[in-house]
């Protein structure tokens, strides 16, 4: 199963590479198409908690690109309330076979770090980050302490 | 000069061309009148060919250009479909600079690649499924990124079951050269997926092609060809579907394919409030009793207090009259730049529903006439079989229904090309056009529905009346299309 070695080794080499913004992974040892782990920004206002993600991988994986889903909840003009993020470099058009999943999750982290307003999932959190960024992060700040996950000590 | 001393003078030349025309070929009087190219603005050329006649001139213009630049047919394919089949363009591009052309037709990289690490015998590591196998087991594009053949085949298999392929690519990330037939044809081993596979390139090509149109009528597998990509109507011989040879979408004059194309996407957004405001009944204006349209008229007579009215704007039918019809014309509020914010937004959907609701209105008619086409079928019937007319007397009344299809049709787009119309002078002729050419289709379709006789005269004349308004309309406002008597003023100026 080439889908089964290639997660087994970028699983093994994103691991042993310490990302500091993607971590605590955790993959069932019957099902190495579903993992989980903690995506921890960097930038305000998201630097003050973590966000649990679920990538689910496609049985013809990497011929077929990966989903990624948000368990926890965010508020950001690119994720909306079911989870659901729009990721240019995952869509079935732009999906290459060599790209690897440790690609994958930097160009997720930086998209959370710096939302992209100009083609948002929620439209109405990007009118605000775009006219009234003061108010925009002080409710993003605001929901990510009420709903965030802890961040890692280290 | 005045509109009468011109006729007059065109009175005079037309006579005087018919004479003049004896001793000089060269002028073209006569030609205007046969040639449809000079007097019908809808007359276009077209063929409805079929999958193999189609297949056949794409593989001409792909022998021709590879023969030209001594290139295989699968890089000529991947080059004609880049650049929409203008081979002498890319003969010139490749003339003048064959690298730069490669490289924005996505058949060579932007940068050449570093020399091939691959050494024969070697093992190597394919780095999409990373298991290790021996170099010749590896295959590459014009871009160098080395994969091994079972992924390739696999990359393959999935973009053709996704419909993807003359788009399918590298695997690398971030290249973007694309792979030729012979390269995805050589990996694949299923004759199922090469069918597949030249099955979707054909869609592309033609798509591709600025002289083919695929008919869109549900399963015709025809394709139009016409000479230039104009907005003119063609109809497939097969399925008889009618549409506009440059979009694809229902034919649309005199409006163009972008106004069209903006306005239902404009109707289907505002449909809700609009379907909300335009009910499918109205009172009669004198009795107030409710009332339904049952046909396509909107001259109404209310079955209870027998007044006659229009549907569409619930006035007096008599104050239409023959001469003047209002009732299409939007009449827009001359302080609008004045008004509030609101009173503006109030006054655009006010505006945009004055054409909806006419549009749709002529819409709906059409529907309801093609009723009415099977009502008069049963009458005609009757009749007969009542021994009032033969069956070919009354042959009359089907011509004049489909000819009232056919300006309804046209009138109905007139709609969307008014309402993106700037006001003046240009778009008072238009709907003054307009309002000739819709009260004329009402009479048509009032003398349709009633017509009780085999006299025909009454009928034909309408007939032509509201043809010659609807080619009137057409020969004005159509986009491209020449003044008709240029020629003939030419002569005399």
């Amino acid at each position: 199963m080439a889908a089964t070695r290639r997660l087994q080794k970028e699983l093994g080499d994103i691991r042993t590479s310490g990302m500091k913004s993607f971590r605590d992974i955790q993959v069932d040892e019957s099902n190495i198409l579903t993992w989980q782990g903690l995506i921890v920004p960097d930038n305000p206002p998201y630097n003050k908690g973590a966000f649990r993600i679920e990538i689910n991988f496609p049985a013809e994986y990497p011929f077929k690109p990966p989903k990624i889903n948000f368990k926890t909840k965010i508020y950001h003009p690119n994720i909306d309330e079911k989870g659901q993020v729009c990721l240019p470099i995952i869509s079935a058009e732009n999906w290459k076979p060599a790209t690897k999943t440790d690609q994958v999750i930097q160009a997720l982290v930086a998209l959370v770090n710096d939302p992209e307003p100009e083609h948002p999932l929620r439209a109405d959190l990007a009118e605000e980050f775009l006219k009234d960024r003061k108010k925009f992060i002080k409710n993003a700040e605001e929901f990510t302490k009420k709903h965030s996950e802890k961040r890692p000590s280290d | 000069m005045s509109g009468e001393e011109y006729d007059s003078d065109m009175d005079y030349s037309e006579e005087d061309c018919g004479y003049a025309d004896y001793y000089n070929t060269e002028e073209d009087c006569d030609i205007d009148q046969i040639d449809p190219s000079k007097t019908d603005p809808e007359y276009f050329v077209f063929d409805c060919l079929s999958v193999e006649e189609v297949e056949r001139l794409l593989n001409e213009s792909v022998e021709s250009l590879s023969n030209s630049l001594q290139i295989t047919p699968s890089l000529a394919k991947v080059l004609l479909h880049a650049h929409n089949w203008l081979i002498s363009e890319i003969v010139s591009k490749y003339r003048s600079d064959s690298s730069h052309l490669l490289v924005i037709s996505k058949i060579k990289p932007p940068h050449p690649p570093e020399p091939s690490i691959l050494q024969l015998g070697r093992l190597q590591s394919c780095p999409v499924c990373l298991a290790s196998q021996s170099s010749d087991k590896f295959k590459s594009l014009a871009c160098g990124h080395p994969f091994c053949k079972e992924c390739w085949s696999m990359h393959f298999e999935v973009q053709i079951t996704q419909g993807v392929s003359t788009g399918i690519g590298c695997m690398a990330q971030e290249c973007e050269v694309l792979a030729p037939e012979d390269f995805v044809l050589n990996s694949l081993s299923r004759p199922a997926l090469r069918d597949k596979y030249q099955q979707f390139a054909f869609r592309d090509y033609v798509r591709s092609h600025p002289h083919l149109r695929f008919c869109p009528g549900p399963n015709c597998q025809v394709v139009v060809r016409a000479k230039e990509p104009q907005a003119k109507r063609v109809i497939c011989n097969v399925c008889r579907a009618i549409f506009c040879f440059r979009c694809g979408t229902d034919y649309h004059a005199p409006t163009d394919c972008s106004t069209i194309k903006k306005w239902l996407t404009k109707c289907a957004d505002d449909s809700e409030t609009a379907n909300y405001i335009s009910a499918h009944t109205k009172d009669c204006p004198r009795c107030h009793i409710c009332i339904e349209k049952n046909g396509g008229c909107n001259h109404m007579q209310c079955y209870n207090c027998k007044h006659d009215f229009c549907w569409m704007c619930l006035g007096d039918w008599k104050s239409h009259g023959s001469e003047y019809y209002e009732c299409s014309r939007y009449k827009e509020n001359p302080n609008i730049a004045h008004e509030s914010v609101h009173a503006q937004a109030r006054e655009a959907l006010k505006k945009y529903l004055h054409y909806y609701e006419r549009w749709e209105n002529h819409s709906k008619s059409l529907k309801l006439e093609e009723q009415t086409l099977l009502k008069i079928k049963t009458r005609i019937n009757k009749k007969v079989m009542d021994s009032s007319g033969t069956w070919i007397d009354w042959q009359y009344l089907l011509d004049a229904t489909s000819l009232l299809a056919k300006c309804r049709y046209t009138l109905q787009y007139t709609y969307p090309y008014a309402y993106y119309m700037e006001a003046g002078p240009r778009k008072e002729l238009f709907e003054y056009q307009q309002a000739q050419l819709e009260a004329e289709i009402e009479n048509l379709s009032w003398k349709i529905e009633r017509a009780e006789t085999t006299d025909r005269g009454d009928l034909e004349n309408q007939m032509d009346i509201a043809e010659k308004r609807r080619a009137t309309l057409l020969k004005d406002f159509l986009e491209n299309w020449p003044i008709l008597s240029s020629s003939k003023r030419k002569t005399f100026f």
